[in-house]
């Protein structure tokens, strides 16, 4: 009897711990030991893709005149936007403008490329006019050359412009076209821009992947080719002109390979703080600062503190565009039809 | 009534005739575009690379034919800038995107599945996912891979988790053979130079995965399949389109940004060696094409031994 009692009463409490949710399940214990290995992987993922900027930072904001301590790693000593200041007084001028400048450039150009790879991904796409095969191979034959493989003959052709002897018939001179920023211009129009057979490419596919019962509607409705291509086309086309005028704007900013070559006194940010900040400059850059900031002599800090002040004043307006773009993209991108 | 039909029919093009002219005149500029900006340089520097190449007394170029002579040059008497031979420049080059090629694909398929993940703050992992995009640009690249700030940190904060630490774990507790261990170490001494160049790449995996109908997993998990052949028998099979074009643009990429461009640069600005620097530029491109040729061959291969 008491026995029995016994393990009726042992029955009941093994069966009532095994109902009882227990925060140290296995399953639970499970769920939450990978749930904080994603996490962690996550975490540090995030932290490697940051780390070269956030390097940055620590020297970039701390007083001019404080770098250099050995006391201070992460946290400045003394907090300061001096250098941030220096850039502004002497690589901008004190002037806005430039930045707005190249901001303007890279949306010009990224207007351009967008316009003229459009058209030419459609006509690949939807088109068949003879020879259409060959033109795609030579499309994806300017990707995969290197641009720097023809940079010589390339800007000794634009030193001494001439298209078929046509300008010196004409005009009865070659044209020079280095140092002015119409080549640059000219470039995009003509579909040779950063990585612009690429956008042809995504173009390409895009409209690939549009079902033709939209052409044939307009069609019927009596539309004609570049009524349906402007009306009906091209806004269906937004998720891959999202994409493009991202990656376009982004390196159309951040170039400093055609601005650099072709127009290298021309207004753009990433050219002005290359040349600025070249090694030979370096004496010169620390004495401004020792003028303006009053600081160390002894090294030569202050110079490597403004490169790297510079580095993040150029990335600023970039960083803010792609946070407010970066979500469309993500949203549209199974639409984007690089896929098929 | 009629009449003006026929007058139509004369002026107006039928509509696939006129598709196909309209075709062409959208591609038109960009075909200009070819032979101004690309046919006439390339076929410019193939001859320069032949000729010895001077400026004339006006200012224009005086080319006389020698031959493979800028080629001989190229790789018996010239040196790079830091004094190297001009083939250990390419086989060092090559040998490193031929390791990075797979690293930075397979790293970038890893952040497109992790951003793919649903979790809560997946928008903010998902911008920062999306960074190498901007932060992959070659300026940036080149300005923070040894900038000062970064090197003063690493040496202050250096005593505790150096480089060195992970190899001497793996190499005194694991049996993992000595050159296998030091490939680790430079892979993740690398990590933030490969990272970099993951964004384009992360964001066309991201379209892949997207663009995979959830119809498939449903299937696959009816059969019964576990999330690791789930992986390997639909999602990598899936996306197999999506990994020719990333490979390719991964290769590209690294060969633009190669020290060979650099050289070339320097040969024609800095040197003023214009023909020995269009010959440089002539093995680039080959190399490029080669390199190109071979992992295509490779990728077809992998897919016909899948297949099978």
């Amino acid at each position: 009897m008491k026995k029995d009692n016994l393990s009726t009463v042992k029955n009941r409490i093994f069966s009532e711990a095994s109902v009882v949710e227990n925060p140290f399940t296995r399953k639970k214990f499970t769920s939450f030991a990978s749930g904080m290995f994603f996490f962690s992987l996550i975490i540090g993922v995030c932290f490697a893709i940051l780390y070269p900027i956030l390097t940055l930072l620590p020297m970039v904001f701390t007083d001019l005149r404080n770098i250099g301590s050995p006391d201070a790693i992460w946290i400045p000593s003394k907090f300061g936007v001096n250098s941030l200041e220096f850039v502004f007084r002497s690589v901008m001028r004190g002037d806005v403008m430039i930045m707005v400048k190249s901001l303007l450039y890279a949306f010009t150009i990224c207007i351009i490329q967008v316009f003229v790879s459009a058209m030419a991904g459609y006509s690949l796409a939807r088109t068949d006019f003879r020879g259409k095969g060959f033109v795609f191979f030579l499309v994806i034959f300017v990707f995969l050359v290197p641009r720097q493989s023809f940079l010589i003959t390339q800007y000794l052709h634009f030193k001494h412009f001439d298209i078929f002897g046509l300008f010196h018939l004409f005009l009865g001179h070659d044209i020079d076209l280095i140092n002015k920023p119409i080549t640059l211009y000219l470039l995009a129009i003509f579909g040779f821009s950063v990585n612009q057979s690429l956008f042809i490419f995504i173009f390409r596919q895009f409209f690939k992947g549009l079902p033709v019962e939209i052409e044939e509607a307009s069609l019927i409705d009596g539309a004609g080719f570049y009524k349906t291509y402007f009306k009906i086309m091209l806004p269906n086309a937004k998720p891959a002109i999202l994409t493009v005028a991202v990656l376009a704007f982004v390196w159309a900013y951040g170039d400093i390979y055609y601005t650099n070559y072709f127009n290298t006194d021309g207004p753009y940010f990433g050219v002005i703080i290359d040349h600025t900040f070249k090694d030979a400059n370096n004496w010169y850059i620390n004495n401004q600062a020792r003028q303006w900031f009053d600081t160390a002599t002894t090294n030569n800090l202050a110079f490597e503190a403004l490169k790297q002040a510079s580095i993040i004043t150029f990335l600023t307006p970039l960083l803010i565009i792609y946070f407010f773009v970066q979500r469309k993209i993500v949203e549209n991108l199974d639409r984007v039809g690089i896929v098929g | 009534m009629k009449q003006s039909g026929i007058k139509n029919n004369k002026w107006k093009m039928k509509y696939s005739t006129s598709k196909k002219v309209n075709g062409f005149i959208f591609i038109l500029p960009w075909l200009l575009g070819f032979v101004i900006f690309f046919a006439v340089p390339i076929t410019n520097t193939i001859l320069y690379s032949f000729n010895k190449v001077d400026v004339g007394n006006g200012g224009g170029i005086v080319l006389t034919f020698s031959g493979l002579q800028n080629y001989i040059d190229l790789f018996t008497k010239e040196v790079t800038t830091l004094s190297y031979p001009i083939q250990r420049m390419f086989a060092d080059e090559n040998r490193n995107i031929f390791t990075n090629l797979p690293l930075i694909v397979i790293f970038s398929l890893f952040l497109a599945i992790l951003a793919n993940a649903k979790f809560p703050g997946r928008s903010i992992v998902r911008i920062i996912f999306f960074l190498p995009i901007v932060l992959g640009l070659q300026l940036i690249v080149d300005w923070t891979k040894d900038s000062v700030g970064r090197s003063l940190i690493e040496t202050a904060a250096g005593g505790m988790f150096g480089n060195h630490m992970g190899a001497r774990l793996l190499f005194q507790y694991t049996f993992l053979p000595k050159n296998v261990v030091l490939f680790l170490s430079a892979v993740i001494g690398n990590i933030f130079q490969l990272i970099t160049r993951t964004g384009v790449q992360t964001m066309i995996f991201l379209a892949g995965l997207q663009s995979i109908s959830p119809s498939h997993y449903e299937v696959a998990k009816i059969e019964g399949a576990n999330s690791y052949e789930v992986f390997w028998k639909v999602t990598i099979p899936l996306l197999a389109n999506v990994t020719v074009f990333t490979v390719i643009y991964t290769l590209i990429d690294l060969f633009l940004s190669s020290d060979i461009a650099v050289e070339v640069y320097n040969f024609a600005f800095t040197k003023s060696k214009i023909g020995i620097g269009s010959a440089l530029s002539v093995v680039y491109m080959i190399n490029v094409l080669v390199a190109l040729g071979i992992v295509l061959l490779f990728l077809k291969v992998v897919n016909l031994i899948e297949k099978r």
